[in-house]
């Protein structure tokens, strides 16, 4: 592999990597608008000129490969320096400044290299600043708004469009400094991948209709995060002011989304805000219909003691059946499948909803499809849940249950339809964990608060079986708890060993006991995930994947 | 002046424009000799006479051949520089209007030397009647078996295309004008790769201008010694044209040995109009910097000139006599540039932006002192910064404003107007 040396520093690169990529190995940042690393090179931004040993002029740092040994790079020559304080200068002479009222203000590659590498005056005060009158809020299609005023001209979201969505609805039209982006006429920014043209927008020319205004991003708490719209599980940042979540930004990983995420993966943090919370513990009088009122609110103690005595008095009674769900973490599946075994039941199904497919495109491999709408089928089958959920959805396996314990509250289209409800409140005891206060936990005559994704730590197995751990971004409300410690206290109710759990615990102890797992441990699960050994028999799951694979082969 | 014309020999001569009329003047047997040769051969000689290209960069015809490779795994193509839309170049309409088949059968043996099997001609879209001229002389060549399947008879296949541009400066630039081939948005590749290796639908391509192709007929016809001849020194060989356009008395396209001197080329053209003093002149189209009067002997050859400061280019040559602003000519050239920029890279997008805007403010006496040097400064930050030679174009005539006509800037701010007379409206 050959060696550069940029700014004294030698570094070994494969052979055609570009310098900007080079300087990130040695730790030299070279300042670019135009270069994304997924996106074709066009060098026209020339913020990334840099300095290299017998070359006449400076030379664009995107476009220049490293070819053999012995390129000598500088960027922080006085002729660099130079050059940069032109481009930022060119860059802002008809960029408004409007900051206070943009939205990419704190986040802008404008702001940040303008500090870095522009000047603090402006030569430009005669002239008048090129404007694009009328075209300020343009809605390209239904999440992205148009700012031509703000643009520079990086063509970052035409390219993303051609090259990465392959829908090729922007174009860059006009020429000179007239030059600007739209859509083409009659067409639409419409496509699945489309507010990722936010996210590559490096100005605020470009800004989610979801997320505009909305706020300040220098006010937003960040934590890594996995996006729970569909089984992909696209890697996101959640990021939220004090526990009201704000916007779902997409998170590089390599093996899963690369730097996209989907449209309805951004728009799914809503469902917090749309379904009303349930925030107490909340026991149903008996004969109550469960139209509000009968209800007492009680203690996790006095809710718990309840769950645990009914599922002891429930033998002679009636089964005893578990509703599993996709939405659970692999701990929180675990804890469930062992309430299973003790309670002896094999009824423990997890129904996931099929949505339309969802495709996250990625570089040189085939793009991570889904349809599954929840992030965690697979997981919360590995950890020992599974079986048709159809009996107690659509039959009147319920009726035979003496206790029905729902696993979340929210964990399909089912616990908000009529029908599904009736049926499993057929039950004679129904326990429904979980966030929100959906028709079921509304029937539920123990309904336990629980903390959704945002609020807990966890890990969730994708459709490609890679294991991911997401971060607890904000505390639940209430007397929420998170399910792992609710468990673990009902679980201890049975039996020793359980108390103090924390999702780390229970994923250690779950890697210990399942061979998928084996080897791995909460501390060290890798940042893009850990890939599951679930290869051959070892699994009796209905797996799509594996389906579709068998279908493709035969 | 004993010069015999080489290029331009048959213009005036009606009967050039049919196929049968040039062979009749001694046409294609500059094909049919070459068709005989190996095609390396080809380049050797073109090698050898140091034909250099006319476009404006002046860099070796025969070496730009050199560079395609070998071998048939790929197709190659020829595209012909027929884009003439610098302000003051008009020399390859002439040839194009007057003397089709010569520019045909250049174009033939270049394909023969570097064995493509397609040409594009791509023509300004403006030269609606060199475009006809093309296409009916092209028909007429397929129509004598000149071009085709089999070229006069070697059995070498040549298709030609005449691709009309749809009126943009920057599909002159050669990656520009490939794009634009190609149906997309016209504007300059990242290079390298060089159209050589990856031009035209990602085959390996050569790019020509008209004039440089029309040199290479004689070329073969008559041996590189015999081109050698003509010119100042071996790097400047080879009969030149001359677009003389301005206050001259009889403006048109000249054809000279290159390296005649601008005098020469002035007292060839009945001299300054009206009899009035020169006191500049561009010697090679609107990115040319800007020579004074005491530069009058100037040598107009591609290295004579670039010592003087200045470039050859497409040699279109502007006279101004002593009525001329230098303030208001080179705002005029610099909302050319403006106008003409792609838009595509950051320096030259906004900066020829904003030295128009400023020059036109000078120009409106509304300058301030340090504008020269903010000028200087702007010219600086494009210069070798820019993505094509675009933004080096535009930089050209305002450096040369600055450096050469501060007196003029600074009676403009001084006297707060224009201090020469309007001969028309400047926002035209």
């Amino acid at each position: 592999m050959p060696k550069v040396t940029i700014n004294g520093r030698t570094v070994e690169v494969e052979a055609g990597t570009n310098l900007v990529d080079a300087a990130i190995k040695v730790g030299v940042q070279i300042p670019h608008y135009c270069y994304h690393p997924r996106l074709s090179v066009v060098g026209q931004c020339r913020m990334c000129l840099v300095k290299i040993d017998g070359m006449p002029k400076l030379q664009a740092g995107c476009s220049t490969q490293v070819m053999k040994d012995g390129m000598v790079v500088h960027t922080d020559v006085p002729e660099v320096e130079e050059a940069q304080r032109g481009m930022m200068e060119f860059f802002l002479i008809n960029h408004p400044l409007d900051c206070p009222i943009c939205d990419q203000a704190g986040e802008c590659g404008l702001q940040d290299y303008s500090f870095k590498h522009g000047v603090a005056y402006s030569r430009f005060q005669y002239e008048d600043k090129r404007t694009y009158p009328g075209r300020e809020r343009i809605p390209l299609g239904a999440n992205v708004l148009l700012n031509m005023n703000r643009c520079i001209q990086c063509t970052r979201c035409v390219r993303f469009t051609e090259e990465v969505a392959g829908t090729g609805e922007l174009g860059f039209f006009n020429r000179g400094a007239r030059a600007e982006i739209g859509t083409f006429p009659g067409k639409e920014l419409n496509n699945p991948l489309a507010t990722c043209v936010v996210d590559v927008c490096p100005v605020g020319a470009l800004t989610s209709t979801r997320f505009r205004f909305a706020e300040r991003v220098w006010y937003l708490d960040k934590k890594p995060s996995i996006c729970t719209g569909c089984e992909v599980g696209c890697n996101i940042t959640m990021e939220h002011r004090r526990g009201d979540i704000k916007r779902y930004k997409p998170r590089f990983n390599v093996e899963v989304n690369d730097y996209w995420m989907c449209d309805y993966g951004r728009s799914t943090f809503e469902r917090y805000k749309l379904t009303p919370r349930l925030t107490a513990p909340r026991l149903r009088a008996a004969g109550s219909n469960g139209n509000g009122h009968g209800y007492t609110f009680t203690s996790w103690q006095t809710a718990l003691d309840t769950v645990h005595r009914r599922i002891q008095e429930a033998e002679g009674q009636g089964e005893i059946a578990i509703l599993g769900s996709g939405f659970l973490t692999c701990e929180e599946a675990y804890l469930f499948a062992k309430l299973a075994e003790g309670a002896g039941t094999a009824q423990r199904p997890v129904p996931v909803d099929l949505g339309p497919e969802w495709k996250i495109p990625r570089h040189q491999r085939p793009p991570i499809k889904g349809r599954e709408q929840a992030p965690n089928r697979r997981g919360a089958e590995l950890a020992g849940l599974g079986g048709s959920a159809e009996d107690l959805l659509l039959g009147d396996a319920a009726s035979r249950c003496a206790v029905l314990i729902v696993a979340d509250s929210d964990f399909g289209q089912a616990a908000y339809s009529a029908e599904a409800v009736a049926k499993l409140r057929q039950a004679k005891f129904l326990v429904v964990f979980g966030w929100a206060d959906s028709p079921l936990a509304q029937a539920a005559d123990v309904a336990l608060p629980v903390a959704h994704h945002g609020e807990k730590d966890g890990t969730f197995v994708n459709v490609e079986y890679r294991v991911q751990r997401f971060e607890r971004a904000f505390p639940p409300p209430g007397q929420t708890r998170p399910a792992v410690e609710a468990l673990g206290d009902l679980l201890s109710r049975f039996e020793e060993g359980w108390s103090n759990l924390t999702p780390g615990k229970v994923f250690d102890r779950l890697a210990g006991e399942i061979p998928a797992f084996a080897g791995l441990h909460w501390h060290d699960l890798p940042a893009t995930g850990a890939a599951l050994n679930v290869s051959g028999a070892a699994h009796n799951l209905s797996d799509q994947a594996a389906e579709a694979a068998s279908e493709a082969s035969s | 002046m004993a010069f015999e014309r080489v290029l331009t020999r048959n213009v005036g001569k009606p009967e050039a424009l049919t196929y049968k009329g040039y062979r009749q003047l001694g046409g294609y047997e500059g094909l049919a000799k070459a068709l005989k040769m190996e095609p390396d051969a080809i380049i050797d000689e073109v090698k050898k006479s140091g034909l250099r290209g006319r476009g404006g960069a002046g860099f070796s015809a025969g070496l730009k051949w050199s560079f395609i490779p070998k071998g048939k795994d790929k197709p190659k193509y020829l595209v012909c520089n027929a884009d003439e839309s610098e302000p003051g170049t008009f020399k390859d309409r002439l040839l194009m209007e007057f003397d089709p088949h010569q520019l045909i059968e250049g174009c033939a043996i270049c394909c023969w030397a570097v064995q493509a099997n397609t040409t594009y001609i791509y023509i300004r879209g403006e030269y609606t009647k060199a475009a006809a001229i093309l296409e009916q002389a092209i028909k007429e060549a397929y129509d004598a078996g000149v071009l085709g399947d089999s070229v006069m008879g070697s059995g070498f296949k040549l298709n030609m295309y005449v691709h009309r541009g749809a009126g943009a400066y920057i599909c002159g630039e050669e990656t520009g004008m490939l794009e634009s081939l190609e149906g997309k948005r016209g504007q300059p590749r990242v290079k390298p790769p060089f159209p050589a290796v990856v031009g035209a639908f990602g085959a390996p391509t050569v790019i020509n201008n008209v004039e440089t192709l029309c040199n290479v007929p004689h070329i073969i016809e008559r041996g590189a010694d015999w081109f050698k001849a003509i010119g100042t020194d071996e790097k400047n060989t080879g009969p030149k044209l001359y677009a003389i356009s301005g206050h001259v008395e009889r403006p048109g396209t000249y054809e000279y040995p290159i390296g005649i001197t601008f005098r020469e080329m002035l007292e060839g053209c009945g001299g300054m109009l009206k009899g009035r003093p020169l006191k500049a002149f561009i010697p090679g189209g609107a990115s040319a910097p800007i020579l004074k009067a005491d530069q009058i002997d100037i040598k107009m050859d591609f290295d004579t000139v670039a010592k003087a400061g200045s470039m050859l280019g497409s040699a279109a040559v502007i006279v101004m006599d002593d009525t001329t602003c230098m303030v208001r000519s080179v705002a005029r050239l610099a909302k050319f540039f403006n106008h003409e920029s792609c838009g595509q890279c950051t320096p030259c997008r906004e900066g020829t932006n904003w030295m128009e805007l400023m020059l036109k403010r000078i120009e409106h006496g509304e300058g301030t002192e340090r504008d020269g040097q903010v000028l200087l400064s702007i010219c600086g930050h494009i210069g070798g910064n820019s993505l094509c030679a675009l933004g080096d174009a535009a930089i050209g005539p305002v450096q040369s404003l600055v450096k050469g006509f501060q007196d003029e800037i600074d009676r403009h701010i001084r006297e707060k107007a224009c201090p020469f007379p309007h001969r028309r409206y400047f926002e035209n």
